[in-house]
């Protein structure tokens, strides 16, 4: 990828309205309004009151009395939303964990040693990428029964870390064809085997391809549902998005608009600080794993 | 081997000898009290409720809970749809590893969860002296081949609502058939200041399914035999039930909208005085007669209309309790059963929610009657109720019905087309004899 | 002799270093999709007390005849071309916006990523309620620009709910395809341009003849990408409407889902993804083929 530069030529206006600016402003106004509509207005409803919410004319910014935190004390207090939020976070974090170690020195063999069948091997894993979830369920079921995974972590956790592998191998594989392979060449010549030169040498350097691939799997098993839905079926155990979308209301007219807006909220506020601070990495990765495999 | 054992103890000090003992005999009371205190924690019996009713039952759970310390119960809340609550407990069956013991199932489920060898067979538990109490249809409705898999707690049954200060104005009696029902509704929407005559459920959903069960018996016609496997949903009778639906839509007396409508569009235009009649359930009268209700004290209820020469027929719904197969305490779930459906735990649920009993005697009920005069025209068509087709592919069968049905009173296909086509996926399904002319 | 050796040697230690992610593939992939052929010409249902009876090709009879199947696959491709083609239009508007230069590009770029990196399931709990009927937000906008006069049940008319669900798709992802396009915009040459603007091009004109081919490979990655998305979409779909109402968003996915988990009728659903999983393949080898072409002459254009 090269480096960022300027398009826009300045071009003499004779009009003396600067139309390109004004096109490119209101262009940059529509992408921020489209991308932050939808999030801000979960945000908004998560701390309106119940009334406010139902309110016969929309309320858009609850004033003072129409605010609450409640929504969010009743998920906490009422839904245990800590326990979602720790099953989230321990089968994303383990899986990209696992992934990133099974992962990664598959993708230096790959970029690396010649080995016969090695373009059938990515061929594979090109196309394994483009396969939805949905055509594999069937199958993880069976072998979830047969192996007694019914609410157990590993039912996700094998799962969530073979979907991100694909990823994983293409994006450690390119940065691995990146690094200069001088390093690898003398470290052999001073008598290091392979995996003693991963370790010591080579995996120092690839520390930012190791984030940069490790936040890309961590969002992909956080978003995982259909998984989630189908192998956790104790409330103690499930993840979030399933938890947030099998809120309950208390009586059948009442929908809890509020409540389902805060779960909305706690659960991809995890991926929002992610999103602020690591957006240059997922940027590279996703390009990287489609656009160079 | 023992020999070097001994050695070894020996050769230690007797300090190290005394620590071992100690702490040896130290392990043995810690195991001990933890099984004895194991033991005394009250068992916890655990089942998924949609979540409206879920907070209903907490009633009786207080109840059972003070009178049986040494059970829990933990009712988890599911969403208020009842497939989702359904496809819920599939899931957890089905993965095995179920968190569930009792199922609390609608009556449409027990085929399916009793064929897939998810629910334990209840026969041995329950004397038919003890089943007699109930409506017969509850109980035949928790059979399932050979096996008895639900105890019936609160019963659902479809009805014909009316207006009883309309039919005064025109000066009419109740309907008793189709024909009556189509010329009272018609002559009300032109004498009267009712908008519509009739209103009914017909979404694409379970509820358009009631509806046109209780149509087709109606019509003399059944849907699926259950003993032969047959399919009479491209019999005369059966497409004479989809053309009713179809010609109160064309002939004004139903709303067009109601192709869209679910319990509550139909309850509220009923409510607001604007139809004359209406198919619904239980839950109406309460509703309708709640103080600022525009029609309080002016309705009435029936059994539903029929074809000249047959019989009323009421869809039979309602919730009860299966005992999962896998439960490891499967005695103490059987207790909540019993109490649940109680004659007295099924009296105080009725009496604070208004819900319709399954046990026969309490329809009867001086305290229940005091409450719900209505519930005595209640048995009336209680004993009216049919059921839907007991198969384990139940859901199935519905949702392809659903579908054609769905089509045929939109006029995407014709009534006939449109039941040929669903005759002839509902044979696929349950491996049917071919009776297709 | 040692040449040979460390050749041989090379290739253990990389076979060895591939094995556990290749494992991990096969039994999460290849298991699935192997057994899914396999089930498919057995019936393994109720009517068989769950245990699987050979039955050849009679679950793919059955599919021909299944009215809901058929439904179901045309609301899949219409859902799946109206993803697609809306998200590609927006999302190369954000792609040509952000590779602008302006102050705070850095805060707009990660602004329009975020829709991509948030939950689907939760994403469809948020456009769920802003569609809805009574108290949605998007009635109460149209309304007051007069768009409409009176409240829309979006997602409860079966006309309106398809529009609903690729409103939401559309969001979800135009910050997918922008990303992978801005990488394509960004790797063109500046002098590129500059060069056909002395030859008195306008930008409309550079943009057709410059930036649209050069980028093709990208929209043609994307969109590949996108389609095995769109096309195998299940958690959007199940959050939002749950197929409904009345089956009008129900997606081959969603139908594959019910037939395995409400149905219990295991040996269709096999035969449903075997028929999901060919289309799929079929339509990626046609795409990558084409692709490859196209490859092959920007290569020789540059």
């Amino acid at each position: 990828m090269t480096t960022t530069h300027p398009t826009a030529t300045p071009q003499a206006n004779a009009t003396g309205i600067p139309w390109k600016k004004v096109l490119l402003w209101s262009a940059i106004a529509l992408t921020v309004i489209f991308s932050l509509g939808p999030p801000m207005w979960e945000l908004l409803t998560s701390i309106k009151t119940n009334s406010a919410i139902t309110a016969d004319s929309v309320v858009y910014f609850p004033s003072l009395d129409q605010f609450t935190v409640e929504h969010y004390v009743q998920l906490f207090q009422r839904n245990q939303f800590h326990i979602y939020i720790f099953n989230s976070a321990l089968v994303a974090i383990v899986s990209t964990v696992l992934c990133l170690g099974i992962g990664s020195p598959a993708a230096y063999a790959l970029a690396r040693l010649r080995i016969p069948g090695e373009q059938i091997v990515l061929a594979c894993v090109l196309v394994v990428t483009l396969f939805p979830y949905i055509l594999l369920f069937l199958g993880l079921l069976d072998l979830v029964r047969a192996l007694g995974l019914a609410n157990n972590y590993l039912a996700l956790i094998i799962p969530y870390t073979a979907i991100n592998m694909p990823l994983t191998i293409l994006v450690m594989r390119s940065f691995f064809q990146q690094l200069p392979k001088d390093l690898e060449d003398s470290a052999k010549i001073d008598g290091y085997n392979t995996v003693q030169m991963l370790w010591q040498i080579v995996l120092p350097m690839t520390l930012p391809a190791l984030v940069t691939t490790g936040i890309l799997a961590f969002i992909f098993a956080w978003n995982e549902y259909i998984f989630a839905l189908t192998f956790i079926t104790r409330e103690s155990m499930k993840t979030i998005p399933v938890a947030a979308a099998q809120l309950g209301g208390t009586t059948l007219f009442e929908v809890p608009y509020g409540p389902l807006a805060a779960a909305t909220v706690i659960g991809t506020l995890p991926l929002v600080l992610l999103v602020l601070f690591f957006q240059r990495k997922i940027v590279q990765g996703l390009t990287a794993g489609s656009v160079k495999g | 081997m023992f020999d070097t054992l001994r050695n070894w103890v020996l050769q230690l000090g007797r300090r190290t000898r005394q620590a071992i003992a100690i702490s040896a005999i130290a392990a043995l009371v810690a195991i001990a009290l933890g099984t004895w205190s194991v033991a005394q924690q009250p068992v916890t019996i655990s089942f998924l409720v949609r979540a409206v009713e879920a907070e209903q039952l907490q009633l009786l759970v207080d109840q059972f809970e003070a009178e049986n310390p040494d059970i829990r119960i933990d009712i988890v809340q599911g969403p208020n749809a009842a497939d989702a609550v359904e496809n819920l407990y599939t899931t957890s069956f089905l993965l095995g590893d179920s968190p569930y013991d009792l199922v609390y199932a609608d009556v449409v489920w027990i085929p399916k969860f009793a064929a897939a060898g998810w629910l334990q067979d209840l026969s041995d538990r329950v004397s038919d002296d003890d089943l007699s109490a109930f409506l017969e249809a509850d109980v035949l409705s928790g059979q399932y081949q050979d096996g008895l898999y639900r105890m019936p707690f609160r019963s659902d049954m479809g009805m014909l609502y009316y207006r009883t200060d309309v039919l005064d104005e025109i000066g009419a009696e109740p309907p008793e058939t189709f024909e009556e029902l189509l010329a009272l509704a018609q002559q009300a929407q032109t004498e009267t200041d009712v908008t519509w005559g009739f209103v009914w459920q017909g979404a694409q959903y379970e509820g358009l399914i009631t509806n046109f069960v209780e149509l087709v018996s109606g019509f003399g016609g059944f849907w699926v035999n259950p003993d032969t496997l047959e399919v009479g949903l491209d019999s005369p009778e059966a497409i004479a039930a989809v053309e009713f639906m179809r010609q109160v839509i064309a002939d004004g007396i139903t709303p067009g909208g109601v192709t869209n409508y679910i319990e509550e569009d139909s309850l509220r235009m009923f409510e607001n005085g604007n139809a004359l009649f209406l198919r619904n359930w239980p839950y109406v009268w309460a509703e309708a007669n709640k103080d600022g209700s525009p029609v309080q004290g002016n309705i009435a209820l029936k059994p539903m209309v029929h074809a000249e020469g047959q019989q009323p027929a009421a869809c039979l719904g309602g919730w009860g309790f299966g005992l999962a197969v896998d439960t490891p305490h499967p005695d103490e779930a059987w207790r909540v059963v019993e109490f649940f459906t109680s004659r007295q735990g099924q009296k105080d649920f009725v009496l604070e929610f208004a819900y319709v009993p399954s046990r026969r005697d309490l329809f009867t009920d001086p305290d229940i009657l005091a409450a719900f005069p209505h519930y005595q025209q209640l048995l009336e068509v209680a004993e009216t109720t049919v059921p839907r087709p007991p198969v384990g592919q139940y859901a199935q069968i519905s949702d392809i019905l659903q579908r054609y049905l769905s089509a045929a009173i939109t006029d995407q296909l014709s009534p006939e087309d449109a039941m040929q086509a669903a005759a002839r996926e509902t044979r696929r399904v349950l491996g049917s004899p071919d009776n297709n002319a | 002799m040692t040449q040979d050796y460390i050749r041989q040697r090379e290739r253990r230690t990389g076979w060895l270093l591939i094995l556990p992610a290749l494992l991990v593939l096969l039994l999460v992939y290849a298991y699935p999709i192997l057994r899914a052929f396999w089930l498919s010409v057995f019936t393994e249902n109720l009517s068989t007390n769950l245990e699987p009876v050979f039955s050849g090709f009679e679950n793919y009879g059955r599919m021909a005849q299944d009215g809901r199947f058929w439904a179901s696959l045309g609301n899949t491709a219409i859902f799946t071309a109206a993803s697609l083609v809306l998200e590609l239009i927006l999302g190369l508007g954000v792609a040509l916006t952000l590779d602008q230069a302006f102050r705070g590009r850095g805060w707009v770029r990660t602004i329009a990523i975020l829709p991509w990196a948030l939950p689907t399931a939760l994403i469809a709990l948020a456009w769920r309620w802003i569609f809805n009927g009574e108290f949605g937000v998007w009635n109460d906008i149209l309304m007051r620009l007069q768009i409409i006069g009176n409240p829309i049940n979006w997602l409860g008319d079966p006309n309106w709910a398809m529009l609903g669900v690729i409103a939401a798709d559309v969001w979800k992802t135009t910050s997918f395809v922008a990303i992978l396009l801005l990488a394509g915009l960004q790797s063109i040459p500046q002098d590129l341009y500059e060069a056909h603007a002395i030859d008195g091009a306008t930008p409309l004109q550079s943009f057709r003849k410059i930036t649209l081919p050069l980028i093709m490979p990208q929209i043609l990655i994307a969109m590949l990408f996108r389609f095995a998305q769109a096309f195998g979409i299940f958690d959007l779909i199940q959050v939002m409407t749950g197929g409904g109402p009345g089956g009008a968003t129900e997606m081959v996915s969603l139908y594959i889902y019910a037939t395995v988990m409400r149905y219990l009728d295991f040996g269709y659903g096999a035969a449903l993804v075997v028929v999901t999983f060919v289309i799929l393949i079929a339509v990626v080898a046609i795409a990558a083929l084409y692709l490859s072409k196209v490859r092959h002459a920007a290569g020789v254009e540059e």
